[in-house]
């Protein structure tokens, strides 16, 4: 059937609070060219481009792909932009992979950013809502993240402290990250003892603002070698979604991620998830979702994600590290970040992770998603 | 009745909804360093390797992305290259001597004095004298300027970091037959009224044709009460752009009795910490109707609050 | 290395109307998904996934595919959204076919402009430095590549004027477009001006609907029981920014995913095709179009539009669902390749598919389809 996928060059912009020195269109074409160089590639080489980006309300540029294509160099060549809410980038790496796993192209540039110093993003996202029902009352996603973490509180017996073990440990994994730019070393009872923003989630659960991209170049077996000798190749790759307002939809699962991993671990031949991936990155856009990832992918049975965090097998030295590169709590251009988990995951696999090299890495695991948290997918990655 | 021919002329209202936002984008080296030289009245492009000068200024090349070896000061004149009339508003492109690009601005003529080819000259706005293009009030006819010369930028100014923008996005989104009778019954009656699901007695709140569920027809109306039980909650106790409600209050998702979906409103709370145990999921409330005149939109509902147990 | 073959299998529209004033997005968007099944043998449960095309700015809300997943029939199924015309979001189904991964995919596409305002659909895609502020958009744009290609090639409005007319009767013979009398080339050129020299009727019109379109791979489409439509080229351009920097008189873009497709279809051009349809947003933009196809030499695009077999559906200048349009294309000429008697053509036949976004068709797309 189709071809074989690999992430074969890798970029990223040193993600910052706010840069006043670079346009949207000029931080993209940053991590465009370091993609390229790592590629051992210019433009020239590149078949087709996807551009993703997060809601065109974060910086008033309706359909910036237009805008951007300039920057790139990328003039003339097949290039579209996939947009998904916090799961852009990694909507925009599935379109990719299908490029390329579907014959349409040798190479696939895919660049992921968002510049959300630009606008207002609690009030971006709040437009997510029917303008008719309930928008006036939306806080961004972070009222319902919030409400929905409660919920897990109430039912699964779940504490605060179980967040603040997830914030603080990809805080302080982020420390040693050269891209990211939120630094400092924080404890649990720090997190605890933070200011409540929509409680339970509180000011240090919360993952910072940023300005970022991010690009992975795609080949496929007959011409990922001329990059490099040890591409990651994608194993499998699913985004799957909910309908927002469903009677029966669980509070306390992530049905979309459950059903996406299914068909991602079934692709990939992942029979015991916890056992056989050696490291994981998730998009975290509050700490308490990190656990709501853990029961969906597998990683631990339904309802003990507390258990999980607080044996310590997901920090860096555990059976099962997850982000090591500190996640979304180091930086977060959002739109940016589904391929900024696939590169730390994609460089684990090339052994060159710059962050925290888990050794011997060779089978990884990628999580990211977007919406009202009803939009989630996962790949996995193996030299 | 997607399928019925459009027999009804029906004034039928719709629902105007604004979005509307501040903004301060970064315009990068180039253009910030164009936009900032607007109050000195100094045209800036960009030179490129092969020597070529764009203008207005550019971090890329449209061309292919290269980017520029140096800033130059633009002539004030050039050459007309093509145009339009938009409302009453003469859009041309422009190419301004010594320049390999053109760009489009306002040409400031009537349209029979107008022709392609013509010299064109600069004129800086009375009114606006600040950094935005717009300093540039449009371009007039010239036939006598004297051909300009690119040259080199003396002392530029320290490009803008950041210019305030503003979006304001207006809508008339139209009710459909379901959101028309469910805020029409709100508005009438004080009633929240939904659809029963596919295969169910519940009701889906708002109400539609189709479950989005099973994909089916929905079913019959039905009145739901206006008491019900918080799902899911938070409080909400940080201030954000575009909030309507003084802080702390708790962001609820409720069930009304007879409803199988959720109805997103909040709650008044007196303090955080009481809230924390007073109000949770599986948590009793009622809707608070406002006073007055109902208008047909989920704010005639002023909040909810707790049934004391 | 075998990819799966990929075929149209059916489609289905609302009708398009100036204003759908007594439907919801979600409405439009949940009766071409419930109907595109019909006659097919296929339901909802065979979709693998569905990639779907909107706009935030025209839906007046972030994320708008979030908000209509149930709608679009995407519970808990794979679903992308492409920000551009739903020809591109074609573009990605057929490729997760031919991968292998998937064999039954639901493209959607929907816009409803009548909500909002569409001049600011435009003006915020400009770049907010330089273009906007001195009212540069799609008008301007069209206005100016307009004039310079009737200067250049010294057409009449007149026989601008006829082409206009002769869509607008292809749409009202057509049962899909909402619309009073068909207006004739007097009509059009007494429409008032939209950006000098083009007349507010030489400009596509912005109206609402909705469209679907199921693609499957080659063993379903033969079960079928009905003619497979096989795509068998795609290809896409998206040009500079600067509009002043693109090639005058000419649309490279169109070149180049002609080019693609044709060259993906072994085709020698795209005069190969005996059913072409197009989006032109504007009476010059279908000539520019045509002419990059291939189907006319430089400034005798006017021949070529007086074809047959050109825009049978009356194309986009009476009706454009902004972001369904090319969609709406590919469903059209589907049709008339599955039955070829009923478009009034002679037997398997060859089409050739376009679509176009962006300031003065910055951005383009082309199919081929063949039975």
């Amino acid at each position: 059937m189709g071809r074989e996928v690999g992430i074969v060059g890798v970029g990223q912009t040193n993600h910052a609070r706010r840069r006043t020195d670079v346009s949207q269109a000029g931080l993209v074409r940053e991590a465009v060219d370091r993609a390229l160089a790592d590629a051992r590639l210019s433009m020239d080489d590149i078949d087709t481009v996807v551009i993703a980006s997060g809601p065109v309300l974060f910086a008033a540029v309706n359909q910036p792909e237009k805008w951007v294509v300039d920057a790139i160099g990328a003039q003339g060549k097949s290039v579209v932009r996939l947009t998904s809410g916090g799961g852009a980038g990694f909507a925009g790496a599935l379109a990719g992979y299908y490029q390329v796993a579907g014959g349409y192209s040798d190479r696939t540039l895919v660049v992921a950013y968002d510049k959300l110093s630009e606008g207002q993003l609690q009030y971006s996202i709040s437009t997510l809502y029917d303008p008719f029902w309930g928008r006036e009352f939306a806080v961004g996603i972070m009222g319902f993240s919030a409400a929905y973490w409660r919920a897990r509180m109430d039912v699964l017996g779940h504490t605060e402290e179980a967040a603040a073990m997830v914030a603080a440990k990809n805080r302080n994994n982020a420390l040693a990250n050269p891209y990211a730019h939120q630094k400092k070393a924080v404890t649990v009872e720090d997190v605890l003892k933070s200011k409540p923003l929509c409680w339970p989630i509180k000011l240090l659960d919360v993952p910072p603002i940023s300005d970022g991209a991010a690009a992975i170049v795609l080949a496929n077996d007959k011409v990922a070698h001329h990059s490099t000798s040890r591409p990651a190749w994608i194993r499998g790759i699913a985004y799957c979604c909910e309908a927002d307002n469903a009677a029966e939809r669980s509070l306390l699962l992530s049905e979309p991620l459950a059903i996406a991993s299914r068909q991602v671990y079934r692709a990939a031949g992942i029979t015991n998830p916890r056992r056989q991936f050696d490291v994981v990155e998730v998009q975290e856009p509050y700490s308490c979702f990190e656990l709501n990832y853990y029961e969906s992918l597998g990683l631990c049975p339904p309802g003990q994600a507390a258990e999980l965090v607080a044996s310590g097998a997901t920090q860096l030295d555990g059976d099962i590290p997850v982000n090591p590169s500190g996640g979304c709590m180091g930086a977060n251009p959002i739109g940016a970040v589904g391929v900024i988990r696939l590169i730390e995951a994609a460089t684990q696999i090339m052994g060159r992770n710059e962050t925290h090299q888990i050794k011997d890495a060779k089978m990884a695991l990628v999580q990211s998603g977007g919406g009202w948290a009803n939009l989630r997918g996962c790949a996995v990655l193996s030299a | 009745m997607l399928y019925a021919p459009d027999t009804s002329p029906i004034d039928l209202p719709t629902f105007h909804s604004v979005i509307s936002l501040p903004y301060t984008l970064t315009p990068g080296r180039c253009a910030g360093t164009f936009l900032a030289e607007m109050p000195n009245r100094r045209i800036v492009g960009s030179r490129f390797a092969d020597g070529s000068v764009v203008c207005p200024a550019q971090d890329f090349s449209s061309l292919d992305g290269e980017e520029p070896e140096a800033l130059v000061q633009a002539p004030e004149t050039g050459t007309l290259t093509g145009f339009t009339r938009v409302g009453t508003d003469v859009i041309g492109l422009i190419r301004l001597d010594g320049c390999a690009n053109e760009f489009p601005h306002r040409i400031l003529a009537d349209l029979p004095a107008i022709a392609v080819g013509m010299r064109v000259a600069a004129r800086w706005s009375d009114d606006d004298k600040g950094t935005s293009i717009l300093a540039i009030e449009g371009f007039v006819p010239a036939p006598d300027a004297p051909q300009g010369e690119v040259k080199p930028l003396v002392g530029p100014a320290e490009p803008l970091g950041v210019i305030p923008y503003a979006m304001a996005l207006n809508y008339e989104h139209a009710y459909g037959p379901y959101y028309g009778r469910m805020f029409d019954e709100i508005r009438e009656g004080g009633r929240v009224m939904g659809v029963r699901g596919s295969g169910g007695d519940d009701a889906l709140l708002p109400p539609r044709e189709i479950d989005d569920i099973t994909h089916k027809r929905t079913g019959t109306w039905k009145a739901c009460a206006d008491t019900g039980t918080i799902r899911a909650c938070s409080i909400i106790n940080m201030e954000v752009y575009g909030q309507t409600r003084p802080v702390p209050y708790v962001y609820a998702e409720i069930v009304l009795d007879g409803a199988s979906t959720r109805m997103i409103h909040m709650i008044d709370i007196d303090d955080l910490e009481s809230a924390k145990k007073s109000i949770k999921p599986g948590t009793r409330v009622r809707a608070i109707w406002t006073k007055g005149e109902r208008k047909g939109a989920v704010s005639d509902i002023e909040r909810f609050e707790v049934i004391d147990a | 290395m075998g990819y799966s073959q990929v075929a149209v299998l059916a489609s289905a529209q609302t009708q398009l109307r100036p204003a759908w004033n007594d439907a919801q997005h979600i409405d439009l968007i949940s009766a071409v998904v419930g109907n595109v099944f019909k006659g097919t043998g296929l339901t909802l449960d065979d979709v693998d996934f569905v990639i779907d095309s909107g706009s935030d700015v025209l839906d007046g809300r972030s994320i708008s595919n979030c908000g209509f997943l149930g709608a679009l029939g995407a519970h808990h199924k794979e679903e992308a959204r492409v920000e551009e015309d739903g020809l591109w979001a074609a573009l990605y189904g057929v490729n997760k076919i031919r991968s292998g991964a998937s064999s039954v995919g639901l493209i959607v596409a929907y816009s409803k402009p009548s909500e909002s305002d569409v001049d600011l659909y435009w003006s915020s895609m400009v770049d907010p430095f330089y273009q906007r502020p001195v009212g540069f958009g799609q008008k301007a744009a069209l206005g100016i590549q307009a004039q310079r290609y009737l200067a250049a090639h010294g057409i009449t409005d007149r026989a601008l004027a006829d082409v206009v007319a002769r869509r607008w009767a292809a749409a009202a013979a057509n049962d899909k477009v909402a619309m009073g009398k068909a207006p004739d080339a007097d009509a059009v050129l007494g429409s008032g001006e939209a950006a000098l020299p083009l007349t507010n009727l030489m400009i596509s019109r912005p109206v609402d609907g909705a469209v679907a379109v199921l693609l499957c791979d080659g063993d379903i489409a033969r079960r079928s029981g009905r003619p497979p439509v096989y795509v068998t080229g795609m290809g896409t351009s998206l040009e500079t920014h600067s509009f002043a920097a693109r090639s005058v008189n000419r649309l490279d873009s169109v070149e180049k995913a002609a080019a693609m497709a044709c060259g993906k279809a072994g085709w020698a051009s795209g005069a190969a095709a005996d059913v072409v349809e197009i989006s032109g947003s504007s009476v010059i933009g279908e000539l520019l179009t045509l002419e990059g196809l291939g189907l006319a030499a430089a400034g005798r695009g006017i021949d070529a539009a007086m074809d047959d077999k050109v825009n049978r559906s009356g194309g986009a200048l009476p009706a454009d669902p902004i972001m369904a349009t090319g969609l709406v294309r590919l469903a059209e000429a589907a049709k008339q390749l599955a039955a070829p008697a009923r478009a009034g053509l002679a037997g398997p036949a060859k089409a050739l598919v376009h679509g176009t976004g962006g300031v003065a068709m910055q951005t383009n797309c082309a199919f081929t389809l063949e039975v």
